[in-house]
């Protein structure tokens, strides 16, 4: 059983301190992405598992063994760089073996376990060749099958999809994931890609400055946001997100005037004059007729579409609510004009209200 | 347990132990012998501490002043035209469309020679003998007498910058030559499409990008200026009747013909501090350099 | 159309000055060197002509006398070859093991005071041979290496560190240091990692350090005048001043012992010319 726990983990630089006391249970198996904006502490944290950054306060354990002071050679990992770091001098052959050889291992079964990972990732073709003679998506591919040739307890995984282009990018993404079902090896893969944490992760850990700030699902993070940066960073378009106050006829008062009703889910955690944001996704807007569904709690709302975004199968709009920038998405489109004045329809069962001063999602339990 | 060294240190250890022992010592001694007036051949002469007479002496001795201002001017004019010959040199080369690995191999041909081999190879062709230059003067019917090129004292002197320019200035041709290579292409057409003279798009585009590797040549070159002493020695030997004596052939004559040993390491320490001042100087406008072009990291 | 014809043939003229220039900086570089290897062929009585014969003839007699051992004026060269081949190749081979450690050091850790350190090096590369011979000599003399394989070799290894140390440092940093973490990540310990991974990587690097080191050694005068005494351990550089007597020079000697000098480092040179400039400039540029 190889779960990696971290247990009040903190990364100091002199004065400045990276990573604020991270604890976080990674069960067998588990893939589990650490997503956040740069500069977040994500990349520090999984190097500090890693053993390629020393640990300056807590602990780190992998399968229940504590690993602070271990080199990495001896903490039985593997790691796919960025840069995928391919030894330039060895070929296909030699790099996926090198590990194996390091460790001494006859040269009957390190062919057996290179020509393994090879048929795995399809590079039985490249073999002979040098990295400098590879494309970016089979350099890629190296590095994944250096890192599985070893049968390593954890999969490290830092950003590796971002040196490749979108189409490349969407294709590996799948590649990894098949990966992880066929080898089944608890990961730990950093991203700043939310897509990618999203359609990779069985749990994402979202971070900013050094701190967790929510561990969950994707569909968790998705759905029930802990705060306004959880709900702009996760999704696409981003959440809109608009000010106001609550008024006593439990409604949420824009800017404009304009009075909402406070969505069932919020009722009970708010209080008459708060000053809160009122967030919703654009698959939650939509003009009436064009997507979202009549029943359940809903508003209506007139709104002038400034921009519109035509993606084939549904619309983006944007629109201009209560002096702030706000997307909806009409399904079935229709050409629309620039300036047309269109009724919308909001449904408030997955819209969120969060605290203005704490940005926390409020939320009657 | 006991703490350990950082690992940096023990890698730079063997560097600074070696140079300790064979740079840092002996200057150290050297820097004690310059406040006695140790001659080699009194060796009970070192004991002796005579404070800063040594350094007395240099000061009011005019020949040492001449040949401190002498080496001065040489290192300057030497170091400015083998800048302007090498930036010269390396905008041609880098026009060149055809043969341009050829004409770079040349380039570095200067570079492999010994500065003694040097010396001796103009002593040669400047000989006013049997010299090439004196030669083919006469052959064509230039000059009818022989010029004296290493026995008169301007033209000995010209004759020692033009061995130590054609020594180095291909330092300056090659990494300058390197620099344009690296060039982006892209300011220099925008500059073409928005009306730049070619002169004006070389002074503000080219040129300041150029700088950095100017100055990693001037920093390299700062290092070992003091190669012209084996030019010196071997072409005149700091002659005719001292024309032609910079500060190191004057050191070398005062310790060694003169045995005068504090004296010449009291001279030496001056040589030393005018060529950390020259490589202090470059390095500081290197850093400049490569900030303004934001290379540093 | 009349300003088209004036650009046309301003271009043509500048296109004609551009190959004379060119012609001529070519000529003035290769010339002096050829003029020494044309006249170790010469006969002593053709080189001394006056006038000048124009029309060479071809000796083979100065290298004989060279190769003889102690040939014409008794100059024992092929010592002096070997003395500088074996001090050239011990302290270049020490020079690079002590400043490769050393260019690791600044390429790869951070630590306080790194400029300094750096800047602190190269000063003493700066410092003159001829006022470090001075008391060089005393103090070796003192130890009893003068006239010594070993004394010189250890001033070579000194004289080359820092300037080895500028290239190295250079050429590892070109290298990701993800390489050498995922190396130790595959199980290597840090010393495994470098010798398997970073320095065959920079292995070109090295050996472009390397011929500079080379070079150095094998050109150099100013110390090696002074320390070295006798055939045991004379190098060429200090060797060729054998054929200065006090009044008479025997050039077509002197031009074979240049000659004899500067094939290695021709070849050297050769071989390596392309990271040559890379070492320089990516120490220099992006130090």
């Amino acid at each position: 059983m190889t779960e990696v726990t971290l247990n009040n983990v903190v990364k100091r630089y002199g004065h400045h301190q990276a990573v604020h006391g991270i604890n976080l249970d990674i069960q067998h198996g588990e893939f589990v992405v650490l997503v956040g904006p740069s500069g977040c502490g994500k990349s520090t944290t999984l190097r500090m598992i890693a053993g390629l950054e020393e640990i300056s306060d807590g602990n780190v354990a992998i399968g229940g063994r504590v690993v602070n002071d271990l080199p990495p050679r001896e903490r039985n990992i593997s790691m796919v760089f960025q840069n995928y770091a391919l030894y330039p001098h060895m070929n296909v052959r030699e790099n996926l073996g090198f590990s194996l050889k390091i460790a001494k291992r006859p040269q009957a079964e390190i062919d057996e376990a290179v020509r393994e990972a090879a048929t795995i990732l399809g590079l039985d073709e490249l073999m002979d060749r040098k990295p400098a003679a590879l494309s970016g998506g089979q350099r890629q591919r190296v590095a994944m099958g250096r890192a599985i040739v070893r049968h390593p307890d954890v999969f490290l995984f830092d950003e590796p999809l971002s040196n490749l282009d979108a189409k490349l990018r969407t294709q590996m993404r799948v590649e990894i994931k098949k990966l992880h079902q066929k080898v089944g090896n608890t990961i730990v893969y950093v991203t700043h890609d939310q897509v990618e944490a999203m359609t990779l992760a069985d749990r994402i850990v979202l971070m900013r400055d050094g701190h967790i700030i929510q561990v969950g699902t994707p569909l968790e993070l998705f759905n029930t946001p802990v705060d306004t940066f959880v709900a702009t960073f996760i999704g696409s378009p981003p959440m809109n997100i608009v000010d106001g106050v609550v008024t006593q006829n439990n409604t949420i008062r824009l800017s404009d005037g304009q009075e909402i009703p406070v969505p069932s889910s919020a009722r009970g955690g708010i209080f008459t004059g708060q000053k809160v944001q009122f967030g919703f996704r654009a698959d939650n807007l939509s003009p009436v007729g064009h997507g979202v569904s009549e029943d359940g709690e809903g508003a209506e709302i007139e709104l002038t579409v400034n921009l519109s975004e035509p993606l084939g199968t549904e619309t983006i709009l944007f629109a201009d609510l209560a002096d702030t920038e706000v997307q909806g998405k009409m399904l079935n489109p229709r050409p629309v004009a620039p300036g047309e004045r269109m009724t919308f329809r909001l449904t408030l069962d997955k819209a969120h209200v969060f605290d203005a001063e704490t940005t926390n999602a409020i939320r009657s339990n | 347990m006991r703490r350990r060294l950082p690992e940096w240190f023990l890698l730079l250890l063997p560097a600074i132990i070696v140079i300790a022992v064979v740079v840092l010592i002996p200057l150290l001694f050297s820097l004690y012998s310059s406040f006695t007036p140790y001659k080699l051949t009194r060796p009970s002469s070192l004991w002796k501490w005579i404070g800063t007479r040594n350094y007395e002496r240099i000061l009011e001795d005019w020949k040492f002043w001449a040949a401190f201002g002498r080496t001065i001017l040489v290192l300057t004019i030497a170091l400015n035209l083998e800048m302007l010959f090498g930036l010269g040199i390396a905008l041609m080369v880098n026009k060149v469309t055809w043969g341009q690995r050829t004409l770079r191999t040349i380039l570095m041909f200067p570079m492999m020679f010994s500065p003694i081999l040097v010396g001796f190879q103009f002593k040669f062709i400047f000989n006013d003998n049997v010299g090439l230059v004196n030669n083919v003067l006469q052959s064509t019917g230039l000059t009818d007498a022989a010029l004296p090129w290493l026995v008169d004292g301007r033209l000995a002197l010209f004759s020692i910058l033009f061995a130590e320019i054609w020594m180095s200035t291909s330092v300056f041709a090659i990494l300058i030559l390197a620099g344009l290579f690296a060039m982006p292409r892209d300011p220099l057409e925008a500059a073409k499409v928005d009306g730049c003279t070619p002169w004006q798009s070389f002074r503000h585009i080219t040129l300041p990008f150029l700088m950095p590797f100017i100055y990693i040549a001037m920093t390299i070159r700062s290092l070992d200026v003091a190669r012209a002493y084996d030019i010196v020695q071997i072409m005149t030997g700091g002659g005719p009747a001292r024309r032609t004596e910079l500060l190191w052939t004057l050191m070398s004559r005062t310790g060694y013909v003169d045995a005068k040993m504090g004296l010449a390491n009291a001279m030496g320490y001056v040589s030393i501090l005018l060529s950390i001042a020259f490589t202090v100087y470059f390095f500081k406008k290197l850093s400049a350099a490569r900030a303004e072009l934001g290379m540093a990291g | 159309m009349d300003r088209n014809q004036s650009h046309r043939s301003r271009r043509r003229l500048l296109k004609v000055l551009h190959f004379a220039g060119l012609f001529m900086i070519m000529a003035i570089i290769c010339i002096p060197g050829l003029w020494i290897v044309l006249n170790s062929f010469r006969p002593t009585v053709e080189i001394m002509a006056k006038p000048p014969v124009w029309s060479p003839s071809f000796t083979l007699e100065h290298y004989q006398a060279m190769f003889a051992g102690a040939g014409e004026g008794g100059v024992p060269v092929f010592s002096y070859f070997r003395n500088s081949l074996i001090v050239s190749i011990v302290s270049t081979f020490i020079a690079i093991l002590i400043g490769m450690s050393g260019g690791y050091a600044f390429a790869r850790y951070r630590f306080k005071g790194k400029p300094g350190y750096f800047v602190g090096l190269m000063l003493f590369r700066a410092v003159p041979g001829v006022a470090l011979s001075l008391p060089l000599f005393i103090v070796f003399a003192r130890v009893g290496i003068i006239d010594t394989h070993f004394g010189l070799i250890l001033a070579y290894v000194a004289m080359n560190v820092p300037f080895t140390i500028w290239l190295t440092d250079g050429f590892f940093r070109q290298i990701p240091k993800e390489l050498h973490e995922a190396a130790e990540i595959d199980g290597c310990t840090r010393w495994q990692a470098f010798w398997k991974v970073e320095f065959p990587v920079a292995r070109s690097g090295v050996a472009s350090a390397a011929i500079f080191a080379f070079l150095t050694s094998w050109n150099e005068f100013a110390l090696a005048s002074q320390l070295t005494r006798s055939v045991r351990s004379k190098t060429m550089p200090v060797g060729l001043l054998d054929f200065t007597a006090e009044f008479t020079i025997n050039w077509g000697g002197m031009c074979a012992l240049a000659v004899l000098m500067i094939l290695p480092a021709l070849i050297l040179t050769f071989i390596v010319q392309k990271h040559l400039i890379a070492g320089l400039t990516f120490g220099g540029v992006k130090g």
